[in-house]
């Protein structure tokens, strides 16, 4: 088993040992009030005064409701599913991307991304603020952290695309084209990370290629900055798989940036792996080069117990470092532990397959999972039932829920796009986003078990 | 006299439920802490103006009056505040554990 490098910090504050200044008069201080403190600290742990004892800061929201039903009716009639949602960095705009998830080649088909302004005054659900033409369907989407305007795209075609909100002309700030630093591939996810300069900011984009790839936004162009290859052989502890069939290429279908450690990443791939990585492997990968004008790296470190079928979503636990659910076509939500290659937790989510997992915001043991047949369950793992703590239906006629976010500031709102593209915004309720007196403690225990 | 010192902020901080015990000085600078720097800095600058806001209210309302002892209790935790001329004992418990 892997040990947590966090544990040997010791956190003292100043210096130890003789370092130490000594001062006037505290060790009096300290003596006066010693009996006191301990006197209180005692009568509090056998204390029953506040037992049961609640205030009600906020209004108490006791349901689930869906409280706007967003739809682009020139997409809807064009079949076009909702692949990607983010909200601005402000947490008043939902941007929502079209594309195709099914089979076949649509690499041809128009598309656009839209985006609608909740805190405006005469929010009309069926327009949306702004509307963006793309040539290619659009398979992710992710707004900058800090720059309410900026969204990156991924295309059907492997092209990422930074588009500036505020231009009213021509909306594409930067684009990768078709050169050949780009992905072949549809690119499945993108996302902002931090570079080296202060404030510096690079998209991330992820595909079906097997390259996670990092670019800088020059003048009008993304400049690749650096990437990383998945190549089956470099996969770490991969026994298990077939080697030589198909393809040596590990195609990305999720990835999961780490709160914690910016130098870590997970991935999850076409094949049922989900593979820890690191922006900062030096080896070279296995790839053949194909004229890309940096050298690709293998970022893979470890590998967790594969699944059987492609993982759709991946996200890290706000609440603890080491935690991360995964989901995907097997209808199982994945509790994992960074240290340990089985995971912690099965749960049956549904029958059909599972697109997107968010964990709660706000509540350490609670996260939200989207279903094939249209339902989002939301789960708390602090209850003994297995059953979900609440199932939101899309009302989709049974057509997937394929993405979910949290909105960023007014964290009790979750939105949710979908096949027959509509983006839905439910309010959730405050049992549902109100933590629990002992959710990080029973979190931390969650943890700390070991697989059986 | 330093390990005098030591050894009273380790009998509180091991007792039932403590999570952190941090030492402030006059001026709001912690100067003795069992948490991380960050938490540290947050605790002390902000209760220490809680304090002093407590302390002049109690003593606009009676100036023959004075600050003895603060304690919040919040969902989570209770924070207690041991007040004196040159330093200030912030200990914060979890009751329930």
């Amino acid at each position: 088993m892997l040990t947590d490098p966090q544990d040997h910090l010791a956190h003292q504050f100043p210096l130890e040992g003789e370092l130490r200044p000594t001062f006037s008069g505290l060790s009096d201080f300290l003596h006066r009030v010693e009996d006191m403190i301990v006197k209180e600290l005692a009568k509090n742990a056998k204390s029953h005064a506040f037992d049961g004892f609640d205030v009600n800061w906020e209004d108490q929201n006791e349901t689930v409701s869906c409280k706007h039903r967003l739809q682009h009716l020139v997409a809807q009639e064009k079949g076009l599913h909702v692949t990607s949602i983010s909200w601005s960095c402000t947490g008043s705009v939902i941007a929502c991307a079209f594309g195709r998830v099914d089979d076949g080649d649509w690499s041809a088909e128009k598309s656009c991304v839209c985006t609608w302004n909740l805190d405006r005054r005469g929010l009309n659900p069926k327009r949306p603020n702004t509307v963006i033409d793309v040539a290619r369907p659009v398979m992710s989407l992710s707004f900058h952290p800090t720059s309410p305007s900026l969204i990156a795209g991924g295309l059907y075609s492997g092209e990422v695309v930074v588009w500036d909100t505020n231009r009213t002309q021509d909306p594409v700030l930067a684009q990768t084209g078709m050169s050949t630093d780009a992905h072949r591939e549809p690119v499945y996810q993108v996302a902002w990370v931090p570079g080296q300069r202060r404030g510096e900011m690079l998209v991330l984009s992820a595909g079906s290629g097997g390259r996670v790839l990092l670019w800088t936004v020059d003048g009008g162009s993304l400049v690749l900055s650096a990437g990383y290859a998945l190549v089956r052989q470099q996969v770490p502890h991969n026994s298990s798989l077939s080697k030589g069939r198909g393809s040596s290429n590990v195609g990305v279908t999720s990835l999961a940036l780490s709160p914690w450690d910016s130098d870590t990443f997970l991935v999850g791939s076409e094949g049922g792996l989900v593979l820890k990585c690191s922006f900062s492997a030096q080896e070279l990968a296995a790839a053949p080069p194909d004229g890309e004008s940096v050298a690709l790296r293998a970022p893979a470190q470890f590998s967790f117990s594969p699944r059987g079928g492609p993982v759709h979503s991946l996200h890290y636990s706000p609440f603890h470092r080491n935690l991360f659910v995964s989901v995907g076509t097997d209808g199982l939500a994945r509790l994992h532990s960074l240290l340990q290659p089985d995971p912690l937790l099965s749960l049956r989510v549904s029958d059909s397959y599972l697109f997107g997992v968010r964990w709660s915001p706000t509540r350490p043991l609670v996260f939200a999972a989207a279903t094939g047949q249209g339902l989002v369950q939301i789960f708390d793992l602090g209850r003994k039932s297995l059953r979900p703590a609440a199932t939101m239906d899309q009302l989709t006629s049974g057509q997937p829920a394929y993405c979910m976010e949290f909105n960023p500031c007014q964290t009790d709102l979750l939105a949710v796009g979908n096949a027959d593209g509509s983006v839905n915004i439910w309010h959730l309720s405050t049992e549902l986003t109100e933590q629990g007196h002992r959710e990080t403690a029973q979190l931390e225990q969650l943890a700390n078990e070991v697989a059986e | 006299m330093c390990a005098e010192v030591e050894e009273t902020l380790k009998r509180i901080q091991t007792h039932k439920g403590v999570i952190g015990t941090i030492v402030v000085n006059a001026e709001g600078i912690p100067i003795r802490t069992t948490l991380d720097n960050s938490t540290t800095v947050q605790y002390a600058g902000l209760l220490h103006q809680l304090t002093m806001k407590a302390r002049s209210t109690v003593r606009d309302i009676d100036p023959q009056n004075d600050l003895t002892f603060l304690r919040i209790r919040s969902k989570k935790h209770e924070i207690m505040v041991a007040p004196d001329k040159e330093y200030m004992l912030i200990v914060i418990q979890n009751p329930s554990e």
